[in-house]
């Protein structure tokens, strides 16, 4: 499996996907879970991004999401960019068109 | 723990006996296997049923015929996806053809009990208030079986061939 | 083909019910995502970049038109309205709702089929040669076995929790179109001296992180004996196949570091006990599959072709390119085996959509006598065609985008779903796919070229099967940016043999021109026959790797 760059200094997201929709969410600045990374709120540091993981945690924990983790953006990005590529297509969609 | 023995939950009259602790006189006391092989003339004196705990990483095969001196052998899975202990069941129970009790412990889970159980297992540690009820459940959930193991459950070439064998004889041949 | 009975039949509808109480009890949260993923992966649904995805099963590559209808139905109500076929002959659905995954199941169990054991650590689907029973080069029906051994290794209880992922490919024909010999264990039919079929069994051969070729370790074993030979092979690796690395799991690790002598001698000895017991193999249970993948009631066809067919090559030029290329010789006089190539121009290699599963669906009926198969090469095949239907069929599948003539040329791309899909994916592969494709587009070039096998993995663990291809590129990830390392000289056939890498990684323009670059050396240093991989097990290694790396 492909493992991100350290990037712990960027800002981070939080992405999950949602445990019966499937869909990929983000986590916004009330908790809740959005389809579009545009809601996604921002940790600026580490400290900010290892507590807004552990709410994700918490909520997967009740059966809301799966797999939540972090992801670096751009510094200053808004919306927020990912600096991972596989990130901005889990954002965006495909790169391809559908048959 | 809920101990579910033959389908019911009963009560577990085994004791586990650390291997630096002395070994009571009388009752079921259940060995590890390296007290087996240090203490078998010793063991094999106790008058009272003795069990066998084994490793998910033993080889049943060295028991060979010892195997029938335990009334009681505990398997292990430390994580239900570590699925060494169900070779295990089918070494013992078909190479060695142990009878006793056989145990599954460790992190046994509804969702691997039907499978535990054709392996050979039974009798089941299961960590949940309603285990008895869960069991009955989890082995009801499949009556359909291709492979044979040494349960006795007809596979389902052994019902077609029933089967076959009974359109023949309504035809005559 | 094989018909469901009705145990057959309930034994799909109880594991459905059974999944049904299991996503039950995940939504309530009675079951920890830890306890349910392992139940929802041998049940096929995996969690993937976007959403939930589907593989379902397609036992040895073989489908019904009533299957192909049941799997657009899927593909309509439950997804996006396509489908994408696999390198083990099995299709994906991407945009799967867990809520709606056990109706998508259900839909597919009316038409007998399912997603069991399609992931998990436990024994896959069984694959094989997609001209099963119609090749003219077979010894014998590989599909019986793949049958057989369909049912011994569904839910068998000691091996739903193995060290890791297991899959069996048979192959009935000298000539492997199956792939043999890069599976944990891969059975070759064959003739001993004696005139009786049996199978060479080979084993730890599997490509991924460390690519192998599998041993033999018994070159002959009779056929009665196959299921209680795996069941001791499957019994030793489940014992011993290490449980510390997730990388060193499989068999073909066990096979390298224990050795094959120690390997054979464990189950052998295995074997033994077990050999003539409830698993050896009655002659009527034999025949009784046997019969149930009995040819289909061909007409007495003259082989000569038809007027028909004669008059079509002399008229259509796009049609004759097509025969030349897709339409391969059958056993049967009169008869052709048809491949429909899913390699269009401008899709993602291996995908179809609901309307072409349909639209298949109903060509197999009125031309193959109902039946279709997945090739592990993303392709699909039509089995039994009259040679005078082949140009009324090449129409109607031009008509739905399925007639590009290019299966095994270089437009005839095996890739990945790639980064635009997978969590596991160091780098896209369907875009780069696409790239080399247009670059090929010209039919006479193609042609001139002739067989050049291009396998795409977008990650180490190879779903694309790039060790085994002539030309295999692996994407990797550099700093961020996608690269692309290329391999020369693999095979997946009887041949079988891993790639050669030819230097450090490219981004994808160099790539790109790399390829181009190795079928202009190929071009320039080719005698008479040679394919890419003659010339190049002929010239080796360095004359392309020079000229790829001249410039750099």
């Amino acid at each position: 499996m492909a493992k991100a760059p350290k990037l712990k200094h960027n800002p981070q997201i939080v992405t999950a996907n949602h445990l019966v929709r499937g869909d990929v969410v983000y986590l916004t600045a009330d908790s809740a879970w959005s389809r579009s990374i545009k809601d996604a709120v921002v940790a600026p540091d580490e400290a900010a991004a290892t507590s807004l993981l552990a709410e994700a945690n918490a909520q997967a924990a009740r059966n809301i999401v799966v797999a939540p983790y972090l992801v670096p953006v751009e510094p200053g990005s808004a919306p927020p960019l990912p600096v991972q590529f596989r990130e901005r297509i889990r954002a965006q969609g495909p790169t391809t068109e559908a048959a | 723990m809920p101990l579910i023995k033959n389908g019911i939950e009963t009560t577990d009259d085994w004791i586990l006996v650390a291997d630096d602790a002395e070994l009571p006189a009388d009752g079921k006391a259940v060995v590890s296997l390296k007290r087996w092989q240090e203490q078998k003339a010793q063991l094999e004196q106790r008058n009272a049923p003795l069990g066998l705990s084994l490793p998910n990483t033993a080889a049943p095969e060295e028991l060979n015929g010892d195997v029938h001196r335990f009334a009681l052998i505990a398997l292990n899975f430390p994580k239900f996806s570590d699925g060494r202990a169900y070779s295990q069941a089918r070494v013992l129970r078909e190479h060695l053809g142990y009878q006793g009790e056989l145990r599954a412990t460790g992190q046994v889970l509804r969702d691997q009990l039907l499978y535990m159980h054709r392996a050979g297992f039974d009798a089941f540690e299961i960590n949940r208030p309603d285990a008895e009820k869960v069991f009955k459940a989890a082995l009801q959930e499949m009556t359909v079986f291709y492979q044979p193991t040494s349960d006795d459950r007809a596979t389902a070439q052994n019902v077609r061939l029933g089967l076959q064998q009974r359109l023949a004889r309504k035809a005559g041949l | 083909m094989y018909r469901y009975d009705p145990l057959d039949q309930q034994l799909i509808d109880e594991r459905l019910a059974q999944f049904r109480g299991q996503v039950e009890r995940r939504v309530s949260g009675e079951l920890s995502e830890d306890e349910f993923k392992p139940l929802r992966l041998q049940n096929g649904l995996y969690l993937q970049l976007h959403a939930y995805m589907l593989r379902v099963a397609i036992p040895y590559g073989t489908l019904a038109s009533h299957q192909l209808r049941g799997l657009a139905r899927v593909a309509s109500r439950y997804d996006r309205g396509w489908g994408h076929f696999t390198t083990r002959q099995n299709i994906q659905f991407n945009w799967i709702k867990l809520e709606d995954a056990p109706e998508a199941l259900a839909v597919l169990a009316e038409v007998q089929m399912h997603a069991i054991q399609t992931s998990g650590n436990c024994i896959r689907n069984t694959t094989t040669d997609q001209y099963a029973g119609v090749a003219a080069d077979e010894i014998e029906d590989p599909r019986v076995w793949c049958e057989i051994i369909r049912q011994w290794s569904t839910f068998h209880p000691e091996f739903a929790f193995l060290p890791r992922k297991f899959k069996i490919a048979v192959t009935g024909s000298p000539h492997d179109r199956a792939a043999v010999r890069v599976h944990d264990i891969g059975l070759r039919m064959l003739k001993n001296d004696a005139g009786e079929t049996g199978f060479e069994v080979f084993v730890g051969g599997g490509l991924g992180r460390s690519p192998f070729i599998g041993k033999t370790i018994r070159s002959f074993l009779p056929k009665q004996h196959l299921l209680s030979y795996l069941e001791a092979i499957l019994r030793v690796y489940n014992r011993y196949g290490r449980r510390d690395n997730l990388y060193k799991a499989r068999i073909k690790i066990l096979v390298h570091e224990t050795g094959i002598e120690k390997i054979r001698e464990d189950v052998e000895a295995e074997w033994a006990l077990i050999k003539d017991g409830a698993l050896k193999l009655p002659q009527d249970v034999i025949d009784g599959i046997t019969a149930q993948f009995a040819p289909p009631a061909y007409a007495d066809l003259p082989a000569a072709p038809p007027a028909a067919l004669l008059e079509g090559l002399r008229q259509d030029r796009d049609f004759a390119h097509w025969h030349r290329q897709n339409v391969v010789k059958h056993r049967q006089a009169g008869y052709a085996i048809v491949n429909i190539s899913l390699k269009e121009e401008g899709k993602p290699p291996g995908d179809i959509t609901a309307d072409q599963l349909a639209a298949v669906a109903d060509l197999a009926e009125r031309y193959s006598f109902g039946e279709a198969r997945v090739t592990h090469e993303q392709n699909l095949v039509l089995p039994h065609v009259a040679q005078a239907d082949l140009p009324v069929l090449w129409r109607a599948l031009k008509a739905q985008g399925l007639a590009t003539p290019n299966i095994g040329l270089v437009s005839d791309i095996i890739a990945c779903p790639g980064m635009d899909y997978c969590a596991l994916a160091n780098t896209r592969s369907i875009p780069i796919a696409q790239a080399i494709a247009l670059r090929f587009k010209n039919w006479q070039r193609a042609q001139d070229i002739g067989e050049l096998k291009i396998k795409i993995s977008g990650c180490i663990n190879a779903c694309g099967h790039h060790h085994v291809g002539h030309i295999g590129i692996l994407g990797v990830d550099k700093a961020g940016e996608e690269f692309f390392q290329i391999t020369i000289g693999g095979s997946a056939s009887d041949d079988a043999a891993l790639g050669d890498l030819i230097g450090p990684a490219l981004n994808e323009q160099d790539a790109l021109h790399a390829i181009d670059t190795l079928v202009e050396t190929y071009l320039g240093l080719r005698q008479e026959g040679e394919r890419f991989l003659d010339t190049y097990r002929r010239v080796g290694l360095a004359p392309f790797k020079e000229k790829v790396y001249a410039a750099h």
